[in-house]
């Protein structure tokens, strides 16, 4: 056991399941960092990777209205992924939104200027809020502490349904190791099986049937295969390739677009108020342990200063938008706070992919070097150590 | 001439609040863009149908519609705007007009209700039209303007309404994406109408946002609200369901002279016939 065990380099501390410190006293998650850290060494080489992958995207996209498909929320890391495709990469972009009915209007505006500026279309992916609802209501009833479960999901699917209907095949998300980190297993578990397994004993409602071009929450390992080997449709995260420095994207973010920064990571979603509570009281969780770690690590942010701000309550924890969002979703305080008293569990306590993800580890770090598939997503599914 | 703000609102059912700061951010906005008529959609303060209805409307006057008279009065530009009325027993859908010197010129309850709002809204019982520094403006709301309703626009054509103006809701369902076009005819046709039949500038401000509860849930509103005149379509709203947008309209207002049975003839030779379009 690693007792009240904390990292010399960064904030991850021993309330991280399987957590593990070397003789160093440094933490596993700092090891995964620098793993990735030297895949994707920033320098001309790792410059020229990036050029093939803008190139294939490119190729991919001759005779087709788009390159391809952007994840975007109007955070600071997505809309400067659409800014550094479009201005720099030169690529025909369709930002692509996935609306839960949670989305931050700050958000909202920030997207609807940056594809002004840039000259882009939009597409906006609608989940069907009563689905929405309803899966959000089951993952609290499940006493879980993914309870985007079905958000994150849903996500990935509007990306992916997006591709097939334009026929693209490239997906760029602004995901980044060196700013966001990467959250623990039992701290942020994605898996459809899972969220089939949770709406099958919570949920209300049935959820419409999956189509390609319009898949919903569902998401099987078979779908994931049709994606990835019968469409061909890779997702790529091109900020692991460059040097994302995240106060510099908000002065030029400003500057170009009048973007406005929601004031936390994450709160481009309004959900996200109720889940840092739920996670913080319920779970001792506390998201900005791994994400002010990435920071650190990448030289964005003192340890220090890491530190003291994490003693600080978080600015995302606001009691009116944790109000709004108990009365979005139609439940009574009461139940909220039933949910909350619950005993907490994991995904470990339902049926899920993970073991055979592990089993099939090997498929899967194939996948992740032939660029269909994250190789954090590899690391993060398939090593037993994080 | 005259500058009219199409207030694209972003609508969160339930939140009136937060509704209402970003309409007074529109309001502004409105006027710091010469405007002097600003428009927003219809129940802007608690969404439409949305079943806080049942418990938190106000009745008019009251203190949603103070907040719009303070708006007119320290922005010095007329508003017209849906909201969701308390009048006694009964819950209506409103809509009114405030001067820039925030006063109520106007107030008109919804008529052509939606059957699935039944529960929540009763059938208004007036129509009017008031004489501003514009013209002759009438008001109604939405569906109040379906190819089937015509009527209550013509009504409010006869009585020599030279703008009208529809605070409004329009959804569609979660599925439509950009990509499509939403509405196509569906308000263009019967706007058309009324403004070519009356020499009437027809101006909507529709809301953005997903329907988060009531009769409606699972659909959404997207913006692409209209404004016609005689002579066609003069502007539009952008499609959007997460972002509201104010849309500048120079609108030129008729004044043609024709009424009473002038009216009829001026129909007739046109071959027009109130009340028997399809929607």
């Amino acid at each position: 056991m690693n007792e009240e065990r904390a990292c010399s380099k960064c904030l991850m501390d021993s309330s991280v399941p399987r957590i593990h410190f070397d003789k160093d006293g440094v933490c596993s998650y700092c090891h995964f960092h620098n793993a990735l850290d030297a895949e994707y060494q920033l320098g001309p080489e790792t410059d020229a990777r990036l050029e093939r992958i803008y190139d294939r995207a490119r190729a991919q996209g001759r005779n087709k209205s788009f390159d391809c498909i952007v994840g975007v929320s109007g955070g600071r890391d997505s809309t400067f992924l659409l800014w550094h495709l479009k201005k720099v990469a030169g690529l025909r972009c369709l930002p692509v939104f996935f609306n839960d009915g949670f989305g931050n209007p700050v958000a909202g505006e920030n997207m609807k200027k940056a594809t002004r500026a840039l000259g882009l279309p939009m597409r906006t992916i609608s989940a069907d809020w009563r689905e929405s609802k309803d899966l959000k209501i089951a993952c609290l009833k499940a006493s879980i502490p993914d309870l985007n479960l079905a958000t994150d999901i849903g996500l990935g699917n509007a990306l992916y349904g997006a591709a097939a209907s334009e026929g693209v095949r490239t997906i760029f998300i602004g995901q980044s190791f060196r700013t966001e980190g990467i959250a623990p297993l039992e701290w942020n578990y994605l898996d459809g099986r899972y969220l089939k397994a949770i709406h099958d004993q919570f949920g209300s409602n049935p959820l419409r049937p999956w189509k390609s071009t319009d898949p919903g929450f569902h998401m099987s390992w078979q779908h994931i295969l049709y994606y990835a080997a019968v469409r061909r449709i890779h997702i790529e995260t091109p900020l692991y390739y460059i040097n994302y420095v995240r106060s510099e994207a908000d002065k030029l973010l400003k500057k170009e677009m009048d973007w406005v920064n929601t004031g936390a990571h994450y709160y481009d979603d309004l959900y996200q108020a109720l889940l840092t509570r739920v996670l913080r009281v319920k779970f001792g969780i506390d998201r900005r342990k791994f994400n002010y770690s990435a920071l650190i690590r990448s030289g964005q942010l003192s340890r220090e200063e890491g530190r003291r701000q994490i003693m600080q309550p978080y600015i995302i924890e606001d009691d009116k938008v944790i109000d709004l969002c108990i009365k979005r979703l139609g439940i009574s305080r009461e139940d909220f706070e039933t949910f909350m008293a619950a005993e907490p569990k994991t995904f470990w306590d339902y049926p899920n992919l993970l073991n055979v993800i592990r089993k099939f580890s090997p498929v899967v770090r194939v996948l992740a070097a032939l660029q269909l598939i994250p190789l954090s997503s590899y690391m993060k599914y398939c090593r037993q150590d994080v | 001439m005259v500058k009219i703000g199409m207030g694209q609102l972003l609508v969160e059912g339930g939140e009136p609040e937060r509704n209402f700061e970003r309409a007074e951010a529109m309001v502004a906005d409105a006027r710091a863009a010469q405007c002097e008529i600003v428009l927003l959609p219809e129940c802007f303060d608690l969404g439409w149908t949305h079943p806080s209805c049942l418990s938190e409307a106000q009745p008019i006057p009251g203190c949603y519609s103070d907040r719009l008279c303070d708006m007119g009065q320290k922005h010095g530009i007329h508003i017209c705007a849906g909201l969701t009325e308390q009048r006694g027993d009964a819950v209506f859908n409103t809509a009114i007009l405030v001067d820039d010197t925030g006063d109520i010129l106007l107030k008109y309850s919804k008529i052509n209700i939606l059957d699935v709002a039944f529960p929540m809204y009763g059938i208004g019982d007036s129509l009017s039209v008031v004489v501003t520094k514009f013209g002759k403006v009438g008001v109604n709301i939405c569906s109040d303007n379906y190819g089937d309703a015509l009527d209550i626009g013509f009504v409010l054509g006869r009585m020599g309404a030279k703008l009208l103006l529809t605070p409004s809701s329009w959804t569609v369902d979660y599925s439509v994406t950009e990509s499509e076009n939403p509405y196509a005819k569906k308000w263009a046709e019967p706007y058309t109408m009324l403004a070519t039949s009356f020499d009437m500038a027809v101006v909507s401000a529709t809301a953005v946002g997903t329907i988060l509860g009531g009769p409606y849930e699972g659909k959404k509103m997207v913006g692409c609200s209209l404004a016609v005149n005689r002579d066609g379509i003069i502007a539009t709203g952008p499609y959007n369901e997460f972002a509201g947008e104010l849309v500048v309209a120079d609108v030129e207002l008729s004044n043609t002279g024709f009424r009473g049975t002038q009216v009829g003839e001026r129909l007739a030779a046109r071959g027009l016939l109130a009340g028997t379009l399809s929607q």
